[in-house]
């Protein structure tokens, strides 16, 4: 659902409620977050138009169901999740009109853009091309401050499972930034 | 706790402190190192992080005059000619090198030491319809890759001389076996009840053992 209506809940989120609406302290959270929600939602979905559309969403689902937020203190990682499983559900819809990245997305070429630093800036564009499987639980640990059980059960993964992902997610980054494969590296068996 | 335990709990969070994993870093520099190799990894993680990705808008595109698609179809039309032309020559061998360049592009998946939970192969296979005799435990990789418009599975079996690719192609067939040998790695592509498989190794091995056997194992399921 791109383009959401002027009158959607959610592009009014800041202004519905009056004055004295008590739910209006929570709409002003939930509008604070929103960079960071999008910023979230942009490293999942790789299209920023997409990510807007999913933090759009994700916020109206969340002032629908904002009963369930009993401390506004763990807004973040609530509306952090209520983003990923949007983007989940986005994924499945549209999983068979994937296009190649290069297609779809294009690293400003523009040097005076770049990073100043090449290793970030190589990374940036090495974590773009993860696969979702590997990006998604990295994103979800580094930006998202989730533990790897709360990433397990977010995913309906085993802890193992998730850990194993994290790793070949770092691993295939280790490789990018020049060091050798995990695995390459000369272990000294124990005793 | 041993080293490969040790790394693969670094790998997987580089913050991570355990009393076990302390005294194991205690007596191995190597390991010792490569956390310090991961935790300086994961601060530039974080640094790339820190912006949302560098995604241009996608393009608008413009209404052409009349003559411009007819100029466009024209080219279209020529270059499709030229495109199967090549295609007609020597398709498997460009299917070979794509093959080739697609493994290369997961140098990881030869080194992993794990077996693959049931879980993870199911969703290998599942995107490209295919089922699989082979048990979890000979399979240390699975993944369900982008492959020429298609996701197909690419999975890393043990074999007794060493680690093997199998990438399972529905889309792509081919009229008859074909080796090719190509950056260090050697490969047979098979003709498959529906599609092709084909099946790579590091060095000069032979697989022609392994490749028939795996056209045995996949079941072609129903396409969705």
């Amino acid at each position: 659902m791109r383009n959401s209506p002027p009158e959607s809940p959610v592009f009014s989120i800041g202004e519905r409620p009056p004055a004295a609406d008590a739910g209006a302290p929570l709409t002003s959270l939930f509008e604070s977050m929103r960079p960071d929600l999008l910023r979230f939602a942009q490293w999942l979905a790789r299209d920023r138009s997409i990510a807007e559309d999913i933090v759009q969403e994700a916020l109206l689902r969340a002032w629908r169901s904002r009963e369930a937020l009993k401390d506004p203190s763990a807004a973040r990682p609530w509306l952090l999740t209520i983003v990923r499983r949007e983007h989940a559900r986005l994924y499945e819809r549209k999983r068979l009109e994937l296009v190649p990245l290069d297609e779809l997305v294009e690293l400003q070429a523009d040097p005076r853009s770049a990073e100043p630093d090449d290793d970030v800036y190589a990374l940036r564009h090495a974590i773009m091309r993860l696969p979702i499987e590997y990006r998604e639980p990295l994103v979800l640990q580094v930006l998202g401050g989730f533990t790897t059980e709360e990433i397990a059960r977010e995913l309906d993964l085993s802890a193992t499972a998730v850990l194993t992902r994290l790793f070949r997610a770092r691993n295939k980054l280790r490789v990018i930034c020049g060091l050798p494969a995990a695995a390459e590296v000369s272990a000294v068996p124990q005793p | 706790m041993n080293c490969e335990a040790a790394r693969r709990a670094i790998g997987a969070d580089p913050a991570l402190s355990t009393a076990e994993l302390e005294a194991h870093l205690q007596s191995c520099a190597a390991c010792s190192q490569f956390r310090e190799e991961m935790r300086a990894l994961d601060a530039q993680i974080r640094r790339a992080l820190e912006r949302p990705p560098d995604i241009a808008p996608r393009q608008v595109r413009r209404e052409r005059q009349p003559w411009q698609r007819w100029a466009m179809a024209a080219s279209a039309v020529l270059a499709s000619f030229a495109v199967l032309g090549v295609w007609l020559l020597r398709p498997s061998d460009t299917l070979a090198r794509e093959v080739v360049a697609h493994v290369q592009k997961e140098p990881e998946s030869w080194f992993a030491t794990q077996h693959v939970s049931a879980k993870e192969i199911a969703h290998a296979l599942g995107g490209a319809g295919v089922a699989l005799d082979l048990t979890s435990e000979h399979i240390m990789y699975a993944q369900s890759c982008w492959f020429r418009g298609h996701y197909v599975p690419h999975l890393v079996v043990q074999t007794a001389t060493g680690p093997a690719t199998v990438l399972i192609l529905r889309h792509e067939h081919v009229t008859a076996r074909r080796s090719f040998h190509e950056a260090g790695m050697s490969g047979v592509i098979v003709p498959a009840e529906q599609g092709s498989i084909a099946v790579l190794a590091r060095g000069n091995e032979d697989l022609g053992q392994l490749a028939g056997e795996m056209q045995q194992d996949v079941h072609w399921l129903p396409e969705r």
